[in-house]
């Protein structure tokens, strides 16, 4: 017991003493390196704190280069990171004022008056029925306006202005399966009525069976209708379904000219059409 | 073998510490598994390994803090030896008189390292969150940390 005792006491003594070695003469260059090598690898984060003056002295000035050069070097990374977000941002900007500039091109060309609007609403329950634009009634939008959208630098029917409020309007497109217009289809400008069907293709239907209508044929919008301005594209024809036995007409599936999938801003006509005329209109939509 | 065994398990106390602190704290706090080690190993093993156990325990804390390097080395040393004093005086087998042990020991080594810290350095180490709530997670995690050991004793032949 005594001997424990005694090894006990000599081995406190030599602990002690050794700890207020290092308490005493903390600094030597070759224990305060190793020491910041150890702790900065496993706590690079306390060389940010109030503490670094104490915590580096003494030690070589090639070390805390090091140490600076990782530090810099995660600045930096944090800067490319930084610097890579805005490049992103930077090319969906340019992408959309390139978008911008052929559009507003394109609209100087047009033979119609009207105004711009940015699509701000696509329900996915209705993806091909309606979406909601930025300008209403302040803006001088009126139900029934057509609605343009430019693809492939080209204009297109992409539908008619529904509801009207004072701040944003809803768009009836053309492929909800309730849309529909009466169309010539080229070259023959054979009359038809081409009609929504709830997806992203349009059907027309009502073509007499003896005519030539072939797969291509260009669909613009007729004189006869009175919802739409005549000569707007409205789509190709896709294919062409044979005539059923009891039907004295054929159909055919139509790709529309405007994909709503991609459509990011719409051209609202503004068109001057008598009242009478506009109250038929109003009458023949509801 | 049983030398390389208890550098293992040396080497695992601070290693576990370290990812505890890195990952596991919760308001900027984690228990202490050094101080808990140092407590565990000089309850279990006679009064020189305890505290070579609790020297250098102390040198890791030492080397993996920014204050004085050898205060927690002899901060463990001498609680170890205190330990082995206590131990002819108390029970310190049983989970409760750990549990009471690691309490006052932690505040006492908080108190004598803030000493130090003042005296050779001029720099204070312990906030008050630590100094209030510390000793609390380290009374929970001794009885934990001796089971460890103890089952390693009985099963490897350390300490």
């Amino acid at each position: 017991m005594s001997r424990e005792k005694d090894a006990a006491n000599y081995a406190i003594v030599f602990f002690v003493a050794l700890s207020v070695i290092f308490l005493i003469f903390p600094a030597s260059k070759l224990a305060h390196t190793a020491r910041i090598a150890v702790s900065y690898s496993l706590y690079p984060s306390m060389h940010y704190g109030a503490k670094y003056g104490h915590f580096v002295r003494n030690v070589p000035v090639n070390f805390l280069a090091l140490l600076e050069t990782d530090q810099e070097n995660r600045a930096l990374k944090d800067k490319v990171r930084a610097l890579e977000l805005k490049l992103q941002e930077s090319a969906a900007a340019v992408s959309e004022n390139d978008r911008l500039a052929r559009e507003m091109r394109l609209s100087h060309a047009l033979p119609w008056t009207g105004s711009w609007a940015r699509i701000i609403n696509k329900t996915p329950a209705d993806w091909y029925g309606s979406f909601y634009i930025d300008k209403g009634s302040d803006d001088g939008l009126d139900v029934n306006d057509t609605v343009l959208g430019m693809q492939e630098d080209r204009a297109g029917l992409a539908g008619r202005v529904l509801e009207v409020y004072p701040k944003f309007s809803k768009v009836l497109l053309l492929t909800n399966s309730a849309a529909s217009a009466v169309c010539a289809i080229a070259p023959s400008g054979l009359e038809a009525l081409v009609e929504g069907k709830g997806t992203w293709l349009l059907k027309v239907n009502y073509v007499p069976e003896e005519s030539a209508l072939a797969e291509g044929a260009e669909i613009t919008t007729a004189p006869g209708g009175l919802l739409f301005p005549p000569g707007i594209y409205v789509g190709k024809v896709k294919k062409v379904y044979p005539r059923e036995s009891f039907m004295n007409f054929i159909t055919a599936d139509v790709a529309p000219a405007v994909d709503v999938n991609t459509l990011k801003e719409v051209f609202v006509l503004k068109r001057s059409l008598p009242k009478e005329l506009l109250a038929a209109v109003q009458g023949a939509s509801k | 073998m049983s030398v390389l065994l208890e550098i293992l398990v040396y080497l695992a106390s601070g290693g576990a510490y370290w990812w505890w602190t890195q990952n596991l704290t919760m308001f900027g706090l984690a228990p202490n598994l050094i101080f808990a080690a140092a407590l565990s190993a000089a309850i279990l093993a006679g009064p020189v390994k305890g505290m070579t156990w609790g020297f250098f325990l102390g040198l890791y804390a030492d080397m993996l803090g920014s204050g004085v390097f050898g205060g927690y080395a002899l901060t463990y040393s001498l609680m170890a030896y205190g330990v082995y004093v206590m131990k002819h005086h108390f029970d310190m087998d049983s989970p409760f008189s750990q549990l009471v042990a690691a309490l006052v020991l932690s505040w006492a080594c908080l108190l004598f390292y803030q000493g130090l810290s003042m005296v050779f350095s001029s720099i204070n180490p312990t906030g008050l969150k630590i100094f209030l709530a510390e000793p609390f997670l380290n009374a929970l995690a001794v009885p934990v940390v001796f089971q460890i050991f103890y089952w390693l004793k009985r099963q490897a032949g350390i300490l």
